[in-house]
């Protein structure tokens, strides 16, 4: 390769390097987007090869430490974080060293000041992309420097094939990667994570879709969107591949025609809200809200009774944060938090004898159509049992509705419309139409929305968007609110295109193993390790290890001849290459073997003497071996620097001329 | 080698290890993430660090690989003159694997300079030339030479010694200006001295008979052959002068340095118009003589002195 091209490709996997590190900030959503914009545009100019602060270092090292002492303000005055204000800095730092001439001391700057932002990103980020940016960087900042190390201070006009360079060099990185991970592995760790810091939903934003109500009308373009929303770890685990369990947040009790509004009054914030005393049933469930949740509205299963250890994670760290509960509607966080990790306890067997204010779930809109309490009356045909009521209702809707994500236009009564017109709808139609037929009845029922589903990934249950869901609760007495939900089970769950969903299966136990194997890795997993180690688990019993077979002597003999003859063929092959070598060498293995002839004969060359001076000074002597000696020589140096060929005859030829004089 | 020298060699490391600029920034970096992720317990702080270490470890393996299997043998220079550059060469050769980024230095006090090649090949003995600088004129004894590298990540400089004992002589330094010294006082001796005698190397004068007991070496064959009896050819005879250059037996220090450079510039001067020139130096004396080996067995005269021990 040409000294151009090397050093083209050393740019370039020195700009690839610094992006690695620059995306793990990034990764964090903590940057600012001027940041990121100047980010790219020196990348971009630096891949173009143009260096334009290479004629302005004055004047653009000054500009740098403006925005230095900016930033640094900035974080002072606690308008930006401290730990996101050095990483930007080193991004502006690293920016104009790959745009400034470019030379080894440059190629160093950026990569170190990419050390430092990567250890940022590591402060700032815990996801999974975050090893990915870290190989990314190991591989291309390594072979970077390496190329860089290969070229002389003044520059090289040198060709040669930077193949076995990238070969040696990746080999290396292997390993490095190895002992990364044999050190993040074995050593001990003394202390806790207690920077663990969640970043903001990024780009998307959040998509759950938890808001202050529910409107009808729109497409629920939500249901094909599968990004995980949080993670369930239930007590006792359940083992199940699919939960299919309901995680309510929000219910609502006012409907006005088109949208559902709640109307519970907050009660003050509290570190934890407890409505009943567990029992033996509980399920205790330690739920981790995602980023991409975008809400701070507390779910769980079925019948919650409490919710304790409320942690808001955010760009900042980690803080306890009080909750808010709102009588009969939800228990929402009171400090805004990028994630929230909390424990959540349900009891099924969870009852209410009665409401403390029934006239909140019947209430029906002041223009509801008439139609629709005739329909009721006629689906019920007179019955006066709540559950029944709702499970003919919910049958009824099953049976003559079709669900559908694919709704347009925007009707005035788009409950009448999904009744009678369309009679096709999403969750929230059916939710809508089933609480209102049983309140035209007379019935206390809600709308209540949250999550529905739950799939297995690694120790955990996930949730994603597209799981979010509305359903009927109605008012049993002596029971409580039951849960009967009208919409067709196809409907319920996510529903991603099929590679998609693959996909983000993937990525999710990824993710899960990344969680649990790196970010949450703590002494207690070394403990086991080791224990692992000294006694490893006993999968077979006791009388199967004691009459497992020990292999045959055949097995053990095939092994031996196996080991002989690869050890032979190596030992073979390793001669052919030195012979080769040496026949590569004739020249200089000729010149070796005429010193040692020399050397027999008792001349020895003297300190600085080149064997040409040598051949002159025996000839001017008259040294009997002196015509040999010429003759040697000169073959030696034709074929040394003059291309000349030399057989392996006429080297023997001339070395048994090389023969001392015989005295007498 | 005294006793010391020799305790010293064999407690010597056989490898050394030396940060370079970058490589102490990196090091203070890995410190650095190192006590931030002990502070946090930050499990990717710990795997950056390991990974800042693992690199460290790596770096000092492949770079063992590169000099431990090298072989070097020092081609010297046909005349290196003191304070100028002069070209120093080296072949190196490896019977297998890869060398990178190697640096050849020389470890005797005074000489400056070094080579650097890419790439060495298993089995394709590779000559690298230096520009090596030498501060004084005399022997300068080579007993080792220093292969280092900075491959892979240019953190850290490898550098393995090697034993390979020879001696570079230096002449005196060039670009003096002299005065041009008194004729030699004795008459040039044999046919050489007459400046008269048609025996010179110059413009064809004739042709003539041989006469006995004279150089059979002018016969002219052809025109012998030709006539049926020996002919000498007489050429011209080119003026030329013999001298004697003669160092002061007392002088040393700066005075004996100038004085030598001197006499190099000098020898060198008369030479090149077609001179003989011969040289005194009290204990050691040259004849008279000319063509480039006299000149360059009067520089080597001229650099030996004072070193003769």
């Amino acid at each position: 390769m040409s000294p151009q091209g090397r050093t083209r490709l050393r740019l370039v996997l020195r700009d690839l390097s610094a992006t690695s590190a620059f995306a793990s900030i990034v990764l964090s959503g903590s940057v600012p987007a001027w940041a990121l914009v100047a980010y790219l545009l020196a990348l971009f100019t630096s891949l173009a090869g143009r260096r334009p602060l290479s004629t302005r270092p004055t004047f653009s090292v000054l500009l740098l430490l403006l925005t230095g002492l900016v930033l640094f303000g900035a974080a002072f005055r606690g308008l930006m974080d401290l730990i996101v204000a050095a990483c930007v800095f080193a991004g502006l730092v690293t920016s104009h060293r790959m745009l400034s001439e470019s030379t080894r001391g440059t190629d160093q700057q950026v990569q170190l000041t990419s050390l430092l932002m990567l250890a940022g990103g590591a402060a700032l980020t815990g996801e999974l992309w975050y090893g990915a940016c870290l190989g990314a960087f190991a591989i291309t900042s390594s072979l970077s420097l390496a190329l860089g190390v290969l070229e002389p201070e003044g520059g090289s006009e040198e060709h040669f094939d930077v193949k076995p360079v990238m070969g040696r060099v990746g080999t290396g990185t292997a390993f490095a990667v190895a002992g990364a991970v044999a050190f993040f592995v074995l050593f001990p760790r003394l202390s806790w994570n207690i920077a663990a810091r969640r970043q903001p939903p990024g780009l998307l934003g959040g998509t759950t879709g938890m808001s202050d109500s529910v409107r009808l009308g729109g497409a629920g373009d939500i249901k094909s969107n599968p990004r995980v929303v949080a993670r369930v770890r239930l007590s006792p685990d359940p083992g199940v591949d699919n939960l299919d369990a309901y995680f309510p947040g929000r219910s609502f009790d006012v409907f006005d025609g088109r949208e559902w509004k709640g109307s519970g009054v907050a009660k003050r914030p509290r570190q934890l809200v407890s409505f009943k005393r567990p029992t033996r049933k509980t399920v205790s469930q330690n739920i981790e809200l995602l980023p991409a949740y975008g809400s701070r509205t507390l779910i769980a299963l079925e019948h919650p009774i409490g919710f304790n250890n409320v942690t808001a994670v955010g760009s900042a760290g980690s803080a306890r944060t009080p909750v808010v509960e709102v009588a009969d509607e939800e228990v929402r966080v009171e400090l805004p938090g990028n994630g929230y990790t909390y424990t959540a306890l349900s009891d099924p067997d969870a009852t209410l004898d009665a409401l403390e204010d029934p006239s909140r779930y019947d209430a029906l809109p002041s223009e509801l159509d008439p139609r629709i309490g005739q329909l009721a009356a006629h689906v019920l045909n007179g019955e006066a049992r709540p559950l029944q009521a709702a499970l003919l209702l919910q049958k009824y809707l099953q049976r003559d509705f079709t669900y559908t994500l694919e709704l347009e236009g925007s009707p005035a009564d788009p409950l009448a419309e999904f009744l009678f017109v369309r009679k096709s709808g999403h969750c929230e139609h059916f939710a809508t139409a089933l609480t209102v037929l049983l309140r035209s009845q007379g019935f206390a029922a809600r709308v209540t929305a949250g999550f529905f589903g739950g799939e297995r990934i690694g120790s955990a249950y996930v949730l994603r968007a597209g799981d979010a869901h509305a359903w009927t609760q109605v008012f049993v007495p002596g029971q409580g609110w039951v849960t009967v939900d009208a919409t067709p089970e196809a409907g319920r769950q996510n529903q991603p295109a099929r590679v998609l969903a693959w996909l983000t299966s993937m990525y999710e136990r990824l993710e899960d193993l990344w969680r649990a194997r790196v970010v949450d890795y703590s002494f207690q997993d070394q403990l086991q390790f080791a224990q692992q180690l000294v006694r490893p688990p006993q999968s077979a019993t006791k009388s199967e290890e004691v009459t497992a077979p020990l292999p045959g002597a055949a097995p053990v003999a095939a092994a031996a001849v196996t080991a002989v003859v690869v050890y032979v063929v190596v030992q073979r092959l390793g001669r052919k290459r030195r012979a080769g070598d040496y026949r590569r060498n004739k020249a200089s293995g000729f010149l070796d073997q005429i010193e040692a002839r020399l050397s027999r004969a008792g001349i020895v060359r003297l300190p600085g003497e080149a064997i040409e001076e040598l051949t002159l000074r025996l000839t001017d002597g008259a040294h009997p071996m002196a015509p040999a000696l010429a003759k040697a020589t000169r073959a030696y140096l034709g074929a040394r620097f003059g291309g000349a060929s030399l057989s392996a005859d006429e080297q023997a030829r001339l070395l048994a001329a090389l023969t001392p004089p015989r005295v007498g | 080698m005294s006793f010391w020298k020799r305790l010293r060699a064999r407690w010597r490391a056989p490898r050394g290890l030396k940060f370079t600029r970058s490589g102490r920034t990196f090091f203070v970096v890995t410190i650095g993430i190192g006590l931030g992720a002990l502070n946090t317990g930050n499990n990717l702080l710990y795997l950056v660090l390991g990974l800042l270490l693992s690199l460290i470890v790596v770096s000092g393996v492949l770079s063992e690989y590169c000099v431990r299997d090298v072989k070097v043998r020092r081609l010297l220079p046909d005349a290196a003159h003191a304070a100028e550059p002069f070209a120093m060469r080296y072949e190196l050769q490896r019977e297998r694997g890869l060398g990178f980024a190697l640096s050849i230095r020389e470890l005797a006090p005074g000489l400056t300079g070094e080579a650097f090649v890419a790439v060495v090949r298993a089995g394709e003995p590779t000559i690298v030339r230096a520009q090596l600088t030498a501060a004084r004129r005399g022997p300068y004894p080579l007993a080792e030479l220093e292969v280092s590298t900075l491959f892979p990540f240019g953190l850290f400089a490898k550098t393995r010694r090697l034993e390979l004992p020879e001696t570079l002589l230096v002449f005196p330094r060039r670009g003096f200006a002299c005065v041009e010294p008194p004729e030699s006082g004795g008459a040039p001796a044999g046919d050489g001295g007459n400046p008269r005698r048609r025996d010179g190397t110059g413009d064809l004068l004739g042709l003539r008979e041989l006469s006995h007991g004279e150089d059979a070496r002018r016969v002219h064959w052809l025109k012998s052959a030709t006539y049926g009896r020996l002919l000498r050819v007489e050429r011209e005879r080119e003026e030329r002068r013999q001298f004697v250059l003669s160092l002061a037996e007392r002088l040393e220090g700066e005075a004996l340095e100038t004085r030598c450079e001197e006499l190099a510039a000098l020898a060198r001067r008369l030479l090149d118009r077609g001179h003989e020139v011969g040289l005194d130096t009290g204990g050691h004396r040259i004849r008279p003589g000319g063509g480039p080996g006299h000149e360059r067995r009067v520089l080597s005269a001229l650099a030996w002195v004072g070193f003769e021990r």
